[in-house]
């Protein structure tokens, strides 16, 4: 047996015990994760995702595969959004579509691809997904949603948009067409691509979303991207066995407490003095670099620039260890030239939305009008789509 | 940044235009208008994303489809575009400057209506030569002021003789001071940094070229 057979092997066995242990625990509890993480520790996550991805592959039809797999150059890779199906078609394959060794065969490459804790958040904000379909006031005006300040009444248009529980699409059946037909919610209504061949070493890409949840993970061999990507939520908090979950929770309260720990003199240069209300680069915004403005990193102490380093960690480390640390090192390196900026009120519990932009890093953090329903975006202006990767 | 890739920037940021735009936000009652102003030495062009949300679209469609047939023909969307930017103001160092509509995305009316359409417009003005040193560039937008919001950027320019040195907006985005400066051949700073290199290498090259004319001799033992 090569040494190459043995790899791949070990590789296989692995990924086998993460099937099982994700068919026993729930895939959406952790134990995927916990399993499939433990196979990467044995060896680099590039072979992992790459036997993963060709695991899952090899459990689709035809016509399954034919909706999950595309060139690497597809127009595919910005086909990603925040909004959920019946608005936006993501031409991919349905989570909900699949037999469930399928969708554990799934979650448990993204469970490879992304750290622990970016497992749990791309988690969290399907679970979110689910509660809003199960819980649609919080999707109103009046209920947490957009809006809410201007009376409460929800609009005509989005009551009749938001589909029942009990009118959403079975496992198995064909997708609403065209996107038409009303906003679907929940967990099942989660897609997955691949672009490219899994491979060592050539680039391809995982993609990865649903509603307010856009992964792009780019993988060549030992260089990991994971920009653009779009982790939001709505709600913001809910309950779930008990527990209260905040997909956002960290990114919120580190935000305030970098805000709230700059001085006077500082503060009047991070804050805006101008209402920052939305994304400016979210999704269908790629190739776009705007000037960067507010508190420069270089005029921050030692502690409140670990305090920037660490609010950008949320994004940066929903990647897998690996690529999140050669990530990480980056933004480091790079920290003087990065801006820290605000807008809005900096008491925490308000809705302010801020950004951090660097050489290689823009993060948006942006409220909806509440706390309960927040878009972010994550990108690289060298490197979406891992173009530093792809060689001319 | 070169001549030709600057150029290659500016043809990437009229090439977005070509493709479907994609919704960022599921807004309701308000019309997301977000402005991305980028700044030449000859020209500025403004790209402008229209959302209506979901509890306006009914009105904003009216205002484009005239005919009332339910379909926003092609130019029903070029009218409507036009209505926008001669709304648009510009100025450059206090004169205003006239816009020129360019390239733009209407979307279905029924994608209006959902709330998930976008109609992306692009408008340029051409600039007189502008001269090396500070400038100042004005933008207002008050479009549909009863449910706009709005928000408005300016893109790193592409030209490396260009740096942005101040923004300023309102309160809610309506307008906007972008304040530039110009140089000959690169940023100020970086052309000190690149004269302060020359005259490192400059004067390696001497140093090296003199020892060579006079090499040290070997201290003779014996």
């Amino acid at each position: 047996m090569t040494r190459r057979q043995l790899g791949l092997g070990v590789s296989t066995a692995c990924v086998a015990a993460g099937l099982v242990l994700a068919g026993a625990g729930g895939w959406l509890r952790g134990p995927a994760a916990d399993a499939a993480q433990r196979g990467a520790a044995a060896g680099g996550t590039a072979a992992r995702a790459v036997a993963a991805a060709n695991a899952f592959l090899g459990m689709l039809s035809p016509a399954e595969r034919a909706k999950a797999a595309f060139p690497f150059d597809s127009p595919q890779r910005s086909n990603w959004s925040n909004l959920p199906s019946g608005v936006y078609v993501r031409n991919s394959l349905k989570l909900g579509d699949l037999t469930s060794a399928q969708r554990d065969a799934a979650m448990a490459l993204m469970a490879i691809v992304l750290s622990r804790d970016g497992y749990q958040k791309a988690v969290d904000i399907m679970n979110a997904d689910e509660y809003l379909k199960n819980n649609p006031a919080r999707g109103r005006p009046g209920g947490g949603g957009r809006g809410a300040e201007r009376g409460g009444a929800t609009p005509p248009a989005l009551a009749a948009a938001i589909v029942p529980a009990q009118n959403a699409a079975a496992p198995g059946a064909p997708q609403r067409g065209g996107g038409r037909g009303g906003t679907v919610f929940g967990k099942d209504e989660f897609f997955i691509a691949i672009l490219g061949t899994p491979s060592a070493s050539a680039p391809w890409m995982i993609q990865f979303g649903g509603h307010h949840l856009a992964l792009n993970v780019t993988i060549a061999g030992a260089s990991h991207a994971l920009t653009p990507s779009l982790p939001a939520a709505q709600p913001a908090t809910y309950t779930l066995d008990g527990r209260s979950i905040r997909p956002l929770g960290d990114e919120n309260d580190k935000g305030f407490a970098l805000i709230n720990a700059l001085d006077a003199k500082q503060q009047a240069q991070a804050i805006l003095p101008s209402a920052v209300t939305d994304l400016v680069l979210g999704a269908g915004q790629d190739g776009r670099t705007i000037q960067p403005e507010g508190l420069l990193a270089s005029a921050m102490n030692a502690k409140q620039q670990a305090m920037l380093l660490d609010l950008a960690s949320e994004w940066v480390g929903i990647l897998n260890d690996e690529g999140a640390a050669a990530r990480m090192a980056e933004l480091t390196s790079n920290l003087a030239k990065t801006y820290f900026a605000w807008s809005g009120p900096t008491t925490p519990g308000s809705v302010a939305y801020y950004r951090i932009q660097g050489p290689t890093v823009v993060i948006e953090y942006a409220p909806q009008k509440t706390v309960d329903h927040v878009h972010t975006i994550y990108r690289d202006p060298t490197n979406d789509y891992g173009a530093r990767f792809v060689k001319p | 940044m070169t001549r030709g890739t600057a150029i290659i920037a500016l043809l990437l940021l009229t090439a977005g235009l070509g493709r479907p735009a994609r919704l960022d936000a599921h807004r309701l009652d308000e019309y997301l208008q977000a402005a991305r102003i980028a700044i030449e030495k000859d020209r500025v062009t403004i790209e402008l994303d229209l959302t209506p949300g979901v509890a306006v679209a009914t009105s904003v469609l009216a205002a484009i489809d005239r005919d009332r047939d339910g379909a926003i023909s092609d130019e029903e969307g070029e009218r409507y575009a036009r209505v926008v930017v001669d709304g648009l103001v510009l100025h450059v160092d206090g004169r205003r400057v006239p816009l020129a509509l360019g390239a733009r995305t209407v979307p279905a009316a029924r994608d209006l209506t959902e709330g998930t359409g976008v109609l992306r417009l692009q408008a340029s003005a051409e600039l007189p030569a502008v001269s090396s040193g500070r400038h100042a560039l004005f933008f207002r937008n008050v479009h549909r002021a009863d449910v706009g919001v709005y928000l408005v950027n300016a893109l790193v320019p592409a030209d490396d003789r260009i740096e942005i040195t101040r923004q300023h907006r309102d309160w809610l985005q309506h307008e906007a001071t972008i304040e530039f400066q110009v140089g000959r051949s690169a940023r100020p700073h970086e052309q000190l940094w690149s004269a302060l290199a020359g005259l490192l290498v400059a004067g390696a090259v001497a140093a090296l070229s003199v020892r060579r004319r006079h090499p040290v001799s070997k201290p003779q033992v014996g």
